[in-house]
């Protein structure tokens, strides 16, 4: 069993949370993800890593409150309770070595705790990190300790509607990034739509471009072929050969497509738990 | 004088589920046979001298088949005590009966070559086998006989098992016995490897499988879930530890087809579908998280074990199911109790029919499959089967989700993580004692296999515990 060691909410709807699992954090490196189940009839659920510590045993995580696994998970979760399984580090690390400026671009849940992550061993590496984050909203904004800033020589907050920070979409603060300066690598994670428009615009300016292709798992170990994705004219695991590919050799649209495979049951899923739980 | 003993050619049948209760449940399908009917079938046995017994040297794992039968016949009066006596035979050389009396293809090992079938009925020796572990095991006498393989001494010597399916569980429970600490490193939350998230419930019920896992704790072996090796651990790092390591990882990573639509939705490999529905109790969604999503029309592609299970699964979950294969009837690999279950139950079956196009709707599910129609020419491949040619004729049949059951490939994880000599398909290269191209490193069943059965998996295991054993006394005595 795994315990958590730490909650805190991030937002309306995300939330912070630290669990012991020795065994993943000591062989975690960036890019890696772990599978969570919370409990026994929970579904494995794959994960981003905002940090993996050697020395607690601790892994830290940004989660969404999304489906009825992340709703029952922070409902009935807390402090002290353990959770089922934490199986992991899976997937290929990133490459960590100079690459000269360097930035990572987020505008969700698991793209934010990458970005930390991801900015953090780059910077260890020798290089200049810029960080655009994006949220929605002020509301829907994380609180300052937990943005990538500490691990970014430059930090760009932005949000859609102005309420917090610059107003816009990381898209629009990046592409104004590239002309005035030079950027050698993008980094990016979160919405599978927003991660197809990078795509195109860096495409455009022949910088190089890696990012999480977020798909829809099973096992994590490339057992079950349920991540599948085209790329580069080949089928490739998402869980195995990714979750970070070079953004400009995804299929985008079949990605996109296939993560909404199990949206129906989703929502069955979301709302028997809610019916159970006297909510709805 | 002897009387000379009639023989008697037919088997006693076992009682299975009616067809329109089980279509409804994953409840077992075979019934099994109760002490008497037991006794009956056993006494058909002609006592083959073990030395001789085609049965034993048709078993990949060499259980004394008449030696079991025998212990049941000679306490025909006190049913424990024969059943008692019959395990132990059985778990001499096989710690996991219940298993293989469920999902071994005996028709093509111990039975196929027993002298009464030269007459009759071959020995019905699965059924049996399986008598023998569920009886003990509804009983408690198991238990009881477990102390008895508690190995005494306890070398304090270290071995690590990576994976635990098949090979690995018997590695490790052969280990156990001969005294060795064992540690069990699984990627999954659960053990079992292939036995849980591969097979249904309706043919080795889950909790019929935890009892047999049971064996492990009590036998002093330690399983560590959620570690995959080549990523949590390395090879390297297991080395430094332990003082033998033994591969089992099977073959866990699905062939799909590389042909046009693949992406669709409602495309599962037979491991997903599976895993979702065995391992993740997708059939009892909402009750547990995972969800499946089956449409009314199946097609399963593939004529092995793992397709009869993906189709009679689906056709659980209320679909129509159609198995489609490239070759011919007599040429499809699963079982033939399977076969013959899969056709009682409503499943339709397709034959000389390959897979060239999976057609979408507008939201990009599937709706079709267009097939080539093969024709077999009389030339054989070096399996023995008819090889097949295309006509150039196309069928289109319609389904809303297709399960690829066509086979499966070793995971490369570990092979590229640690730098074993491997074939090109990703199988592991060992020598005659199982070792791999890493000293004190050995590997069986489907790892080295490709894709195989069970029953090899576990000779494999079996085997390689005895390579350990010698290899760390060779090493001891060197040292």
């Amino acid at each position: 069993m795994y315990r958590i060691t730490a909650k805190e909410e991030l937002d309306v709807r995300d939330f912070f949370m630290e669990v012991e699992a020795p065994h993943v954090a000591k062989a975690w490196k960036p890019g890696q993800f772990v599978v969570l189940m919370i409990h026994k009839r929970g579904e494995r659920i794959p994960m981003s890593i905002y940090y993996a510590d050697r020395e607690t045993g601790r892994l830290g995580m940004f989660i969404r409150r999304h489906g009825k696994t992340t709703f029952d998970l922070w409902d009935n979760f807390d402090v002290g309770d353990s959770l089922y399984a934490v199986a992991g580090p899976l997937g290929m690390p990133i490459e960590v070595k100079y690459y000269g400026n360097v930035v990572f671009v987020s505008d969700a849940v698991c793209g934010q705790a990458e970005n930390y992550a991801t900015l953090k061993a780059m910077k260890e590496a020798g290089n200049y990190t810029i960080s655009i984050q994006t949220f929605e909203d002020k509301a829907h904004s994380y609180p300052e300790k937990f943005l990538a800033k500490p691990v970014a020589d430059e930090h760009y907050l932005t949000t859609e509607d102005g309420s917090r920070g610059i107003k816009g979409h990381y898209l629009d603060v990046l592409r104004e990034l590239i002309e005035k300066d030079k950027v050698d690598i993008v980094f990016g994670g979160g919405k599978l739509g927003s991660l197809k428009k990078l795509a195109e615009l860096t495409r455009e300016y022949g910088i190089p471009t890696i990012v999480t292709v977020r798909q829809i798992m099973v096992d994590g170990t490339g057992m079950c072929g349920s991540c599948r994705i085209l790329y580069d004219g080949e089928i490739k695991f998402a869980c195995r050969d990714g979750p970070m590919f070079d953004a400009h050799k995804v299929d985008w649209d079949d990605v996109i497509r296939r993560d909404s495979r199990f949206v129906r049951e989703q929502e069955i899923a979301k709302k028997h738990y809610l019916e159970s739980r006297g909510v709805v | 004088m002897a009387v000379k003993p009639k023989l008697i050619k037919e088997r006693v049948p076992t009682p299975e589920k009616p067809v329109e209760e089980r279509i409804k449940s994953f409840v077992e399908v075979n019934l099994g046979y109760d002490f008497a009917s037991a006794l009956k079938e056993a006494e058909r046995c002609i006592q083959c001298p073990p030395e001789y017994a085609p049965c034993i040297k048709g078993c990949p794992v060499h259980i004394n088949i008449p030696g079991f039968l025998k212990a049941l016949r000679e306490n025909a009066d006190n049913p424990d005590e024969a059943v008692k006596n019959a395990l132990r035979v059985i778990w001499n050389d096989n710690t996991l009966p219940a298993v293989t009396g469920r999902v071994c293809p005996q028709e093509d090992q111990c039975e196929a070559p027993c002298v009464m079938g030269k007459v009759g009925d071959p020995i019905n020796i699965g059924k049996l086998e399986r008598f023998v572990a569920d009886y003990a095991r509804e009983r408690g006498i198991d238990q009881e006989l477990l102390e008895e393989f508690i190995a005494e001494s306890n070398r304090k010597v270290k071995v690590a098992v990576v994976g635990a399916g098949p090979a690995g569980l018997t590695c490790a429970l052969e280990l156990a016995k001969m005294g060795y600490k064992v540690t069990i490193f699984e990627a999954l939350h659960e053990a079992g490897g292939v036995l849980m998230y591969g097979i249904p419930e309706f043919r080795l019920p889950k909790d019929i499988l935890k009892t047999e896992l049971e064996k492990l704790e009590k036998l002093g072996v330690e399983v560590k879930t959620n570690y995959i090796v080549g990523k949590t651990v390395t090879i390297e790092e297991l080395l430094q530890e332990y003082d033998a390591v033994f591969i089992g990882t099977g073959a866990g990573t699905p062939k799909l087809l590389n042909i046009p639509g693949i992406l669709l939705d409602r495309i599962y490999s037979a491991n997903e579908f599976l895993t979702r529905v065995n391992l993740m109790k997708a059939y009892l969604f909402p009750e547990y998280d995972t969800p499946i999503a089956v449409g009314k029309k199946v097609i399963v592609i593939g004529a092995g074990n793992t397709a009869m299970d993906a189709a009679r699964s689906a056709l659980r979950l209320g679909a129509e199911v159609t198995i489609a294969y490239r070759r011919g009837r007599e040429d499809m690999t699963a079982r033939v109790e399977e076969i013959g279950h899969a056709e009682e139950e409503g499943v339709k079956f397709e034959f000389f029919l390959t897979p060239v196009e999976f057609i979408g709707d507008e939201n990009g599910k599937v709706k079709a499959v267009k097939f080539e129609k093969m024709r077999p020419l009389e030339e054989r491949d070096r399996r023995g089967k008819r090889k097949i040619v295309g006509t150039g004729e196309y069928v289109t049949l319609e389904a809303d989700t297709v399960i690829i059951a066509i086979g499966l490939e070793p995971n490369r994880i570990l092979v590229e993580a640690s730098g074993f000599k491997a074939n090109p398909d990703g199988t592991l290269i060992v020598d005659e004692n199982l070792m791999t191209s890493i000293p004190g490193v050995f590997a069986g069943g489907d790892a080295i296999r490709g894709e195989a059965t069970v029953i090899l998996a576990m000779g494999d295991g079996k085997k390689a515990a005895k390579a350990i054993d010698e290899y760390i006394r060779g090493k001891k005595a060197n040292a």
